[in-house]
């Protein structure tokens, strides 16, 4: 098809549904008007049975917590498949340390932006743990304290240089660190169930309302979350700072399409 | 508390995601061959759990709720697991399907440390959630593990064309995402849940309402994407075409008809209390999937490289799955899960072969391989095996899903979808036996229209003998032929009423026994004619080479690998399903 004929097929598809789109927006109850049901009802449950004042991870984390768990495997299969990807011909071959090529200059940080890496990269990496712990009484929680933790580890690269940064950062752990965190959410799932309890179902104390440990299995689940979270962007920047490097064997015969 | 068998319900999903956390966090402990070894167990560890459940899911539905958030005055609070028989059983045969594609695909992913195996979990927890979820949003969330599963398995190859196929893949269907979302978004904004059952209470009560219209509108087409149906198709030939073939195997034996079979149970058990979804549905599916089984069967005619002739018979067969759904009946609905199993079984022994070519003879392509498939005989000899059964030979499983959608189909009067479903398997079949007698046997030395289809250089490594990839290929082959006619007599009709949440009914109608002999004497004419077109006589060959060229080449023409081409289809095809529903 021609570009032109293209556009003019999408337009004519969408005059097309213009009518039915009025339609619809028509039907819709208004803007604002009622309150669900269902909204109501968590409103009075989160606080009441699970003592969390953040309903959004009472929703996230019990209520629908299942969603959850697939959303988690979601990301791990978009980073399992990003890994697989940019690693490709390279195979799973990775150097333990940084490579220097030789003859290339290696220009010094200014003391500055070292400095404020190291005052910044411990903080930046307590306030990613104290957004995964309290998942439950503010706004946050494991996937968003978990991509402050992996920040942190950046920081680290900014302030000590690519050689500094691998030495303190290594591919296996952080697989075991996305697995295990996955792993560790899994289980809650499947833990309450030895019990007796159904899947995910909380059976920890549930604490006290508005204090740090409230909800109860929540706030494992959160750990784990952050585990992976943080695991598996960091795994995703070592694996997009590897990507430029070449194949040091050569392919195998077959490999190359394999 | 929960008890046995209902407790069993999360563990088809968990058991999956389990091992592969914990493969992922161990992946460089592992020795060589031992995520081979963990996922075909898994794989197997979920087709007998579902099958337990399963049958156990006979007296009606099993029903789980997570985290023991039952509905409360009404209001469905948590998420819930639903699994009828039928649910069960294609969970089952899914599990199964990966088992046997585990160990083809054995030691070929060795190098990526058990990443290859860890996607392939996911991606079957993903159709098991898939299958037995009750919660509207929750099928979004499998929906979409598996798109971004299968995004990484079909890039796998790292080829310009891998690269393009798995593009194409990933916008189409993250398109659908968004339509399915928009869809989810409107019915919750109009009923207030997003439980199966509560959403179908509320379309019950509703009356005529263009926001369900809207809502069945989006969802549809992004199952209907998902299923590969015209004029959503475009994304499956280049995506099948490029993927590796254990992967292939999967996406064609089980992916499509999931999407197939998740439109039968959202228009059943959701809209189905819509008069207008329920006058629409009828119209839509036999349509589209009347054209869909044409149009892939002529396709894969027209194909000379294996896996993308492969590819457009899957759609064909996927429209006879749609028609099948669109019959609205017990014996419709029942036909089309036979069917799936049937299909499933048939088409991912035929991505093993094209995989055995890849790895043996490094090419898939039918012209260049011509009498080259002569050492590797008990391949071809399952490959035809494979094209007949595929074009209706009548034995086996998918036979008897075939008749049972000619029955429903004949029951209700629809002739034509009939006719089209009857033309498009006979027309793939053919394609399949002309690709064998090529490659086995070094005949069709005259190439004709197949000759201008695209291909491509292409193998994958041989590092297994052949009996190890050959073996999973036969034992899908066996199961479907040797599967007792009985039990699937006895339990489809049970199965399909379960379904639907209806009272078994008896038995179901079967089609006449002399229509799948038709759909195999045109498949072996067809596939002759292209094999001895040099030897016959002229006034045969001209007048059809005279005609078909042209649409072929325009044909050929649609499917240009574009992406904006294929948006543009899709946008007219949502076009199309809100027509038709406005008439409703």
């Amino acid at each position: 098809m021609t570009p032109r004929l293209r556009i003019g097929l999408l337009a004519l598809a969408g005059l097309a549904l213009l009518p039915g789109t009025a339609a619809v927006t028509a039907g819709l109850p208004a803007f604002g008007a009622t309150i669900a049901e269902y909204g109501a009802r968590i409103n009075a449950i989160a606080p009441g049975e699970r003592h969390v004042a953040n309903m959004v991870s009472a929703i996230n984390f019990d209520l629908r917590g299942l969603d959850t768990l697939g959303e988690e495997f979601m990301l791990l299969a978009a980073i399992t498949g990003t890994v697989v990807l940019l690693r490709g011909r390279r195979g799973e071959g990775i150097t333990e340390r940084a490579m220097r090529r030789p003859g290339r200059a290696v220009i010094p940080r200014s003391d500055a932006v070292v400095l404020a890496c190291r005052i910044a990269g411990p903080l930046t990496a307590l306030f990613g743990l104290y957004v995964v712990v309290h998942a439950t009484v503010t706004p946050g929680g494991g996937f968003q304290g978990g991509v402050i933790l992996a920040t942190a580890t950046l920081l680290i690269y900014l302030g000590e240089g690519y050689a500094g940064w691998r030495d303190a950062v290594r591919s296996h752990w952080l697989d075991a660190m996305e697995g295990g965190g996955a792993l560790l959410f899994t289980f809650c799932g499947l833990v309450p169930m030895l019990f007796g309890a159904a899947f995910m179902q909380n059976i920890l104390p549930l604490g006290t309302f508005r204090d740090l440990f409230s909800g109860g299995l929540m706030l494992v689940e959160n750990l784990g979350v952050g585990m992976a979270v943080a695991g598996g962007f960091t795994q995703l920047f070592l694996e997009f700072m590897e990507e430029t490097r070449e194949a040091d064997q050569p392919d195998e015969p077959g490999e190359e399409t394999a | 508390m929960t008890h046995f068998p209902v407790a069993l319900l999360p563990l088809p999903v968990a058991i999956p995601l389990v091992v592969c956390a914990s493969m992922l966090a161990t992946a460089h402990l592992l020795p060589g061959r031992m995520p081979d070894i963990l996922a075909t167990v898994t794989a197997l560890a979920v087709a007998l759990l579902s099958g337990v459940i399963a049958s156990q899911a006979t007296e009606g539905p099993l029903v789980y709720w997570f985290g023991g958030w039952e509905p409360r005055d009404g209001v469905h609070l948590g998420i819930g697991f639903s699994v009828d028989a039928a649910s069960g059983w294609i969970a089952a045969f899914i599990g199964l399907l990966y088992a046997v594609t585990f160990v083809f695909a054995w030691g070929f992913f060795a190098r990526t440390h058990g990443h290859f195996q860890i996607l392939m979990l996911l991606f079957l927890a993903a159709m098991v959630g898939f299958c037995f979820t009750r919660d509207m949003f929750n099928l979004f969330v499998w929906f979409e593990v598996m798109s971004v599963a299968v995004f990484a398995l079909t890039a796998y190859h790292l080829e310009e064309s891998a690269l393009a196929g798995a593009i194409n893949f990933t916008v189409v269907n993250s398109l659908a995402g968004f339509l399915m979302l928009g869809g989810i978004g409107l019915i919750y904004a109009q009923s207030g849940t997003l439980d199966f059952e509560g959403i179908a209470a509320a379309v019950a009560r509703g009356g005529r309402d263009p926001v369900v219209a809207g809502a069945f509108c989006l969802v549809a087409a992004a199952l209907m994407i998902k299923g590969a149906i015209v004029p959503f198709q475009f994304w499956l030939a280049d995506a099948h075409t490029v993927a590796p073939s254990p992967v292939s195997a999967i996406f064609s034996g089980a992916m499509v008809s999931l999407g197939l079979f998740g439109l039968a149970k959202v228009s059943a058990l959701v809209f189905g209390g819509s008069d207008q979804v329920h006058r629409a549905v009828p119209i839509l599916l036999m349509g589209l999937g009347g054209a869909t089984a044409l149009l892939g069967g002529w396709m894969a005619l027209l194909q000379r490289y294996l896996k993308r002739l492969l590819a457009f018979s899957t759609i064909s067969h996927a429209g006879i799955m749609l028609t099948a759904i669109g019959a609205l009946s017990l014996d419709g609905t029942g036909g089309m899960l036979v069917y799936i199993v049937g299909h499933g079984l048939v088409k991912g022994a035929l991505f093993m072969i094209a995989g055995i070519l890849l790895a043996t003879r490094a090419s898939v392509d039918e012209i260049a391989l011509r009498g080259l498939g002569r050492g590797i005989g008990p391949a071809g000899i399952a490959m035809a095996l494979a094209g007949l059964l595929l074009c209706g030979l009548p034995i086996g499983v998918l036979d008897q899903g075939t008749r049972l959608v000619q029955g429903a189909l004949a029951r209700g009067g629809h002739g034509v979808p009939l006719a089209a479903g009857v033309i498009g398997a006979a027309l793939t079949g053919a394609a399949v036996l002309r690709a064998a007698g090529r490659i086995f046997l070094g005949l069709g030395s005259d190439p004709g229209d197949e000759a201008g289809a695209p291909s491509a250089d292409e193998r994958e490594k041989l590092n297994r003998p052949l009996w190890l990839m050959l073996g999973p290929c036969c034992v899908l082959l066996a199961a479907d032929i040797g599967l007792p006619a009985e039990l699937i007599e006895h339990g489809a009709p049970g199965a399909a009423a379960s379904f639907l949440h209806r009272a078994a009914a008896g038995g179901l109608a079967e089609g006449p026994a002399w229509l799948p002999w038709l759909s195999v004497a045109g498949a072996i004419t067809v596939a002759a004619y292209g094999l001895f077109r040099r030897s016959l006589p002229g006034f045969v060959v001209k007048p059809v080479r005279a005609t078909q060229s042209a649409p072929t080449q325009a044909l050929e023409a649609l499917h240009s690998g574009l992406t904006g081409d294929y948006v543009a289809w899709l946008a007219v095809g949502v076009a199309a399903i809100a027509g038709v529903l406005a008439m409703a």
